[in-house]
């Protein structure tokens, strides 16, 4: 057991000055930073803060897939194996890898693989590692955002990034982006990830309870969202090579 | 990206043999010289305590997190520690999945050596009732990079977490514990800091601070926890040999450099201020 410092479940969602108990419109997402090429024996990876969340991700590959049998004569395939750190949650977790992360990493291996080519790498891997070392609401859709900017960092071929944003309701209001406390009170959460080759889902999960209509909305207002969302991630991966360039520059090298 | 490899070619191994032997290293560095550090602590928000520490390209992140429990039998007035370490797979092609291996052990393993035989830990102060309630404080280390020597970063790491923990203060009621209202920081629960310095050997050259490369290369290691005035724990690891001459030799040699690291570091600086 832990001692109770604060109540898990808060009265009111809402402030009396109509915005959300961390200031937020309800359309706001929470500030967002991300960066490539932070872990350098990687592939590839990122690192993105979410709100609360912070999130590291590597990409291995094409390798030699372990265990063998695994192997697809005629395309590659992908793994992703999403992991909370046990620090990363108010109750320690227990280290060992539990049903909600195995659910977590197939349903963001999922959405991510309609944008690889893996048939043009057959009886390989490509294996990509998410972990969560600080949680607060909203970890697969970061999670989810952050795999695909590894990937791209890693140079694997890409129909384009994926893009991840939840929307949900809160006290009878519909939100988008919630936090972890407005996650766990309030009405409904929708995480939705957008493959934009094809400007179409690829991860759509819903809990809770709202109408048809409000469904509609909510869709709606996700697309805003990971439009914004869609442009902090290619700016992420210019500024690595606005770096490069920098470096290059002060080098004396060439730069066009 | 770096280029790591199970197997490391003949060409490099012995580049990096010679220049030693002229008590050269690849980076640059002295035989005595630590790589470049960096540490920033209480950076997540839901742990009672955290470090993010580097050291050259080895980066280790640290969590504390606390729970309340029955105290052993034959230590019933005491607080308990456990440290855990994992070697996360995204962190090196060399690491992978599963459950902790020899080598995540052996971290976790040589760091709590070095701790638990120091006056490092206050156990008594980690009581909340004799018999009844003491906290279980745990030290969990993350690899997010390998870049060698992972003991000295994940024990400095872990001693960077534990100053800068805030944990709820428990009292004993008759409902059982309840928060104070106040917290128990680093200053309470942390005295002695015991330094774990590595030395690498090749050859029959030995030095501080092995890099990756040069840990491949090198067949062991030597790893002495040392507080300001006591050897806390020593752990040879890896197929190599030590005469008694070079363990003199490197025992004496960590007190000087744990000196210098002592006031580099300055780890109190870390301790969070409570509102």
């Amino acid at each position: 057991m832990v001692l109770l410092i604060q109540d898990e479940y808060p009265e009111k969602l809402w402030r009396d000055d109509g915005k959300r108990l961390d200031g937020r419109e309800p359309y706001d997402l929470r500030p967002i930073k991300m960066e490539v090429d932070v872990i350098k024996n990687a592939d590839g990876s990122a690192y993105i803060e979410w709100g609360n969340n912070k999130i590291f991700a590597s990409v291995y590959g094409p390798r030699e897939v372990h265990p063998h049998h695994l192997a697809k004569p005629d395309r590659g395939i992908l793994r992703v194996f999403y992991r909370m750190a046990t620090f990363s949650v108010f109750d320690r977790k227990r280290p060992a890898p539990g049903r909600r992360e195995k659910e977590i990493s197939m349903v963001i291996g999922d959405c991510l693989e309609p944008v690889l080519f893996l048939e043009l790498y057959p009886g390989t891997s490509f294996e990509i590692f998410i972990e969560v070392v600080d949680a607060d609401g909203g970890t697969r859709c970061a999670s989810t955002t952050v795999a695909a900017l590894a990937l791209a960092d890693a140079g694997v071929p890409m129909r384009s990034l994926v893009t991840s944003c939840a929307v949900g309701k809160i006290d009878g209001k519909l939100v988008t982006d919630l936090s972890g406390v407005e996650d766990k009170a309030g009405e409904a959460d929708l995480p939705v990830s957008i493959t934009w080759f094809n400007d179409e889902l690829s991860l759509l999960q819903f809990d809770g309870q709202i109408s048809q209509p409000e469904l509609e909305e909510c869709l709606d207002m996700a697309k805003d969202a990971l439009d914004k969302v869609y442009n902090l991630q290619l700016d992420a991966l210019k500024r690595k090579y606005i770096k490069i360039q920098e470096e290059a520059e002060e080098m004396g090298g060439a730069t066009d | 990206m770096m280029d790591i490899k199970r197997v490391i070619s003949t060409i490099e191994k012995s580049y990096i043999e010679n220049n030693l032997k002229k008590e050269k290293r690849i980076d640059g560095r002295g035989l005595w010289e630590y790589r470049d550090f960096n540490i920033k602590t209480d950076i997540i928000a839901a742990a009672e305590g955290s470090s993010d520490m580097s050291l050259g390209d080895t980066r280790i992140l640290t969590g504390i997190k606390y729970d309340i429990g029955e105290p052993y039998p034959d230590m019933p007035d005491e607080g308990v520690c456990t440290i855990m370490a994992e070697l996360l797979p995204l962190a090196s092609p060399l690491f992978e999945r599963g459950p902790p291996d020899q080598q995540s052990i052996e971290l976790a393993r040589v760091v709590d050596r070095g701790i638990r035989h120091a006056n490092c830990i206050q156990t008594k102060r980690l009581c909340i009732k004799e018999n009844e309630a003491v906290y279980i404080v745990f030290v969990d280390m993350y690899v997010i990079n390998h870049g060698g020597n992972m003991i000295d970063c994940g024990g400095i790491g872990s001693l960077a977490a534990l100053i800068s923990a805030h944990i709820p203060e428990g009292k004993w009621t008759e409902d059982g514990p309840e928060w104070t209202g106040e917290y128990l920081t680093g200053k309470d629960i942390i005295s002695d800091l015991p330094l774990p310095i590595t030395f690498g050997k090749i050859g029959d050259s030995v030095f501080l601070d092995p890099n990756l490369p040069e840990q491949l290369v090198s067949e062991g290691r030597l790893t002495i926890s040392v507080t300001e005035g006591n050897i806390t724990s020593i752990q040879k690891s890896g197929v190599t040999t030590f005469t008694p001459e070079e363990i003199k030799m490197l025992s004496k040699k960590a007190f000087d450099i744990a000196k210098d690291l002592r006031s580099s570091l300055d780890l109190w600086q870390y301790t969070t201020k409570i509102e």
